[in-house]
């Protein structure tokens, strides 16, 4: 190990899985993914600890795999967080510009951020993140940092995501049971998103939902950034629950049916099509419309984005989302599922692709997360505070530096 | 009032929630590794006080009294010399001219000083001492091999034999067989050099050791007639004398290659054989490759049937 280098590890718990990835950043640039864990998840619903060691059985057994195959150790961890307990709510701040000559200072930025950040929450939540949004000055875009630019009115808004301390708690101290620390916790759809978006796409609009088992994440980016993110607490396991429901077989069977005859719209216009249950025509196989389940399925995949559709409300509009929409996590890899996603929000959609560097192993749609957990937490932290003047590199070095 | 002190304090943030967590409240895993972790803290701990306590041992003791840090070593006497020499010299004259006193310690071993005893003597060209810890002095050895040897006065008056090297360097020989030093030649017609206890090297030796080496390798039974090898009119004429037992005197010239000068002189002596009572005194190969001076000894009145005297006369060339 060079002595820049950090083992981190990217920890998903999700419903039905818990992902880790192992990561080796050099210099606080670039990362190596060195390790991959996956154990089935246990005792966590909807994204929720509710069964806090059964959960930690899960994630450590994650853990040490990813550990066991990297052949080193994490030295902190950079946590997903979903859940219905997210939510998200805007507050925008604005100051006037302090000096005479109407030339914006740092101290004006940092006002004007702290204000934005500053609206109380109730005493069980807790700041997951703060989503900054461009600043403006006297109503025009200024960027992500106006400092120097003239005018008398400087105005910034968040994007506050925020949860229960409980959930959130649980979630870390499942974490600290391994005896590593929490780095940072990043929520699932920021992840995400920051993996499956290029700057072009963020710049132009983009909605990015992740569906996983449990929960759909999803995330609005607008002028280059995050522009708001929020949590569906629906996902694949409920179109295996409503599936098991309607057919009226075991979930075990109607997640097999979902996978393997499973549509997100109904293409089949014969009735008389049949699947069958099992396919090894053994006692109790049988057979069901395909119809039927290409309809229950599509009926619970359009909610969900009917669902995250009413979330986003008027700030999703076909002239602010050029790029359309991502889908990614394990339920979208249900077959015709951007076609589902392009009928309900009137936009193009595609099922993310992964970037050309994501080894072949890791190319599923359900380690998205995982994969963006350590992309964020090296890339992705421009959301946080006001921004600052970007501070001159060691001096020494640059004292000797040869001219390039 | 400045203008940030009316703003209410930023709501609470995850990163308030208290990271500590007791081991009951870990998985065995998460004790196991916390153990770890916890006796790598203390094993760290430990060597860097052990370190630094040593370090600050070192200084007070090399404060106080250096002389203790330099005998520190001296715990491990040397229990074995082992030799390895490319010549004559054994065990017991290297254990006998180091002359270690008993119960010597490893690092109180002047290592450059017992070379100097072993080479001082002229007969090992290098040496090479090494510890080999924890009670073993390895000796390797380099010998001089003797080319001709000379009778002298060393010291105080007493006449001895000395050996030379092909380089030149004068020395008493030790441990080689009888035999060998009665085959090599006697030096003769040069003047030595007194240097310290011993005798400063001789010039152009390896001139004389490259005849020497021509002869004992091609005509050996010429080499060994040799007696004595003169270097008086080396310096003048460029000529090297022999004294054999069968012709008094025979000369080679440095500037012909000596393969073929010996090969003259073994032709020459071959048809002088064919010739009973001639008695050659002297052969001169040092003229040149077209003639060859061989004087004859002559004979004494009435020894001989009436003939013309043959003495000077020339051999035609090989």
């Amino acid at each position: 190990m060079s002595s820049k280098s950090r083992y981190i590890g990217a920890v998903e718990i999700g419903t039905s899985k818990v992902s880790v990835l192992l990561g080796e950043i050099f210099d606080g640039t670039s990362v190596h993914l060195i390790g991959y864990g996956e154990c089935q998840s246990h005792g966590v619903i909807k994204g929720v600890v509710t069964d806090f060691k059964q959960a930690s059985d899960a994630t450590h057994t994650a853990l040490l795999m990813a550990e066991q195959k990297a052949g080193v150790k994490a030295e902190e961890v950079y946590l997903a967080q979903t859940g219905g307990h997210l939510e998200g709510f805007f507050n925008q701040a604005s100051v006037s510009v302090s000096a005479a000559d109407n030339m914006v200072s740092q101290l004006d930025i940092d006002t004007v951020c702290r204000l934005a950040k500053s609206k109380a929450l109730p005493e069980d939540r807790m700041v997951v993140h703060h989503i900054r949004r461009p600043f403006r000055l006297d109503g025009r875009m200024a960027g992500t940092n106006p400092e120097h630019l003239n005018g008398q009115r400087l105005d910034v808004g968040y994007w506050t995501i925020h949860g229960a301390e409980a959930r959130i708690s649980d979630n870390i101290h499942v974490i600290r049971g391994f005896n590593v620390r929490v780095g940072d916790l990043i929520a699932s759809s920021l992840a995400a998103g920051t993996m499956l978006t290029s700057p072009a796409d963020r710049q132009h609009g983009v909605l990015v939902i992740d569906i996983g088992a449990g929960t759909t994440d999803y995330v609005l980016y607008r002028d280059g950034g995050a522009y708001l993110a929020g949590v569906v607490p629906v996902g694949g396991s409920h179109l295996t629950n409503d599936l098991a429901l309607g057919l009226r077989i075991t979930e075990g069977q109607a997640e097999k049916m979902k996978i393997r005859n499973g549509r997100a719209i109904v293409l089949t216009r014969d009735k008389a099509e049949k699947v069958w249950l099992n396919g090894d025509l053994a006692i109790g196989d049988r057979q069901f419309p395909r119809q039927s389940i290409e309809t229950i399925l599509a009926a619970r995949v359009g909610e969900i984005f009917e669902v995250v559709k009413k979330k986003l409300g008027g700030e999703l509009t076909p002239e602010r989302c050029a790029a359309g929409v991502v889908l990614t996590g394990g339920t979208a890899k249900l077959p015709n599922i951007a076609e589902a996603a392009a009928r309900v929000f009137e936009l193009p959609a595609q099922v993310g692709d992964m970037p050309g560097w994501v080894d072949e192993k890791l190319r599923d749609p359900s380690h998205t997360v995982v994969l963006g957990l350590l992309h964020y937490g090296l890339h992705g932290k421009t959301d946080a505070g006001p921004p600052r003047r970007a501070r001159s590199g060691n001096f020494i070095k640059k004292l000797f530096a040869v001219g390039a | 009032m400045s203008k940030t002190a009316s703003i209410p304090p930023a709501a609470r943030s995850w990163r308030d929630i208290p990271q500590d967590i007791t081991p009951r409240a870990m998985s065995t895993v998460g004790r196991r590794r916390m153990t770890m972790k916890s006796v790598k803290t203390i094993a760290t701990c430990v060597v860097l006080v052990g370190l630094a306590y040593g370090g600050f041992e070192i200084w007070r003791t090399w404060r106080a009294n250096p002389l203790v840090l330099a005998g520190a070593g001296r715990s491990e006497p040397v229990r074995h010399v082992r030799v390895e020499s490319d010549g004559v010299l054994g065990q017991d004259w290297v254990e006998k001219t180091l002359n270690l006193p008993k119960d010597v310690g490893m690092m109180d071993l002047d290592l450059f000083a017992l070379r100097e005893r072993l080479t001082a003597g002229g007969q090992v060209a290098s040496a090479v001492l090494t510890r080999e810890f924890p009670d073993t002095l390895e000796v390797k050895l380099v010998e001089r091999s003797p080319v001709l040897r000379l009778r002298t006065r060393a010291g105080h008056g007493d006449v001895r034999d000395f050996l030379l090297a092909r380089d030149g360097t004068v020395f008493l020989g030790s441990g080689y067989r009888e035999e060998l030093l009665e085959s090599l030649p006697w030096l003769a017609g040069m003047k030595l050099v007194r240097a310290g206890d011993g005798f400063a090297p001789l010039d152009e030796i390896d001139r004389v050791a490259d005849l020497l080496a021509t002869a004992s390798s091609h005509a050996p039974q010429l080499y060994a007639d040799w007696r004595v090898i003169s270097l008086a009119r080396f310096e003048a004429d460029g000529q090297i004398v022999v004294q054999s037992g069968q012709v008094p005197e025979v000369i080679f010239g440095t500037r012909e290659d000596f393969f073929t000068q010996v090969a003259r002189l073994d032709l020459i002596l071959e048809r002088v054989r064919r010739r009973p009572g001639e008695v050659v005194r002297s052969i001169n190969l040092a003229v040149g490759p077209s003639q060859v001076p061989v004087a004859f000894e002559v004979p004494a009145i009435g020894a001989l049937s009436p003939a013309p005297s043959r003495s000077n006369r020339l051999l035609p060339k090989s």
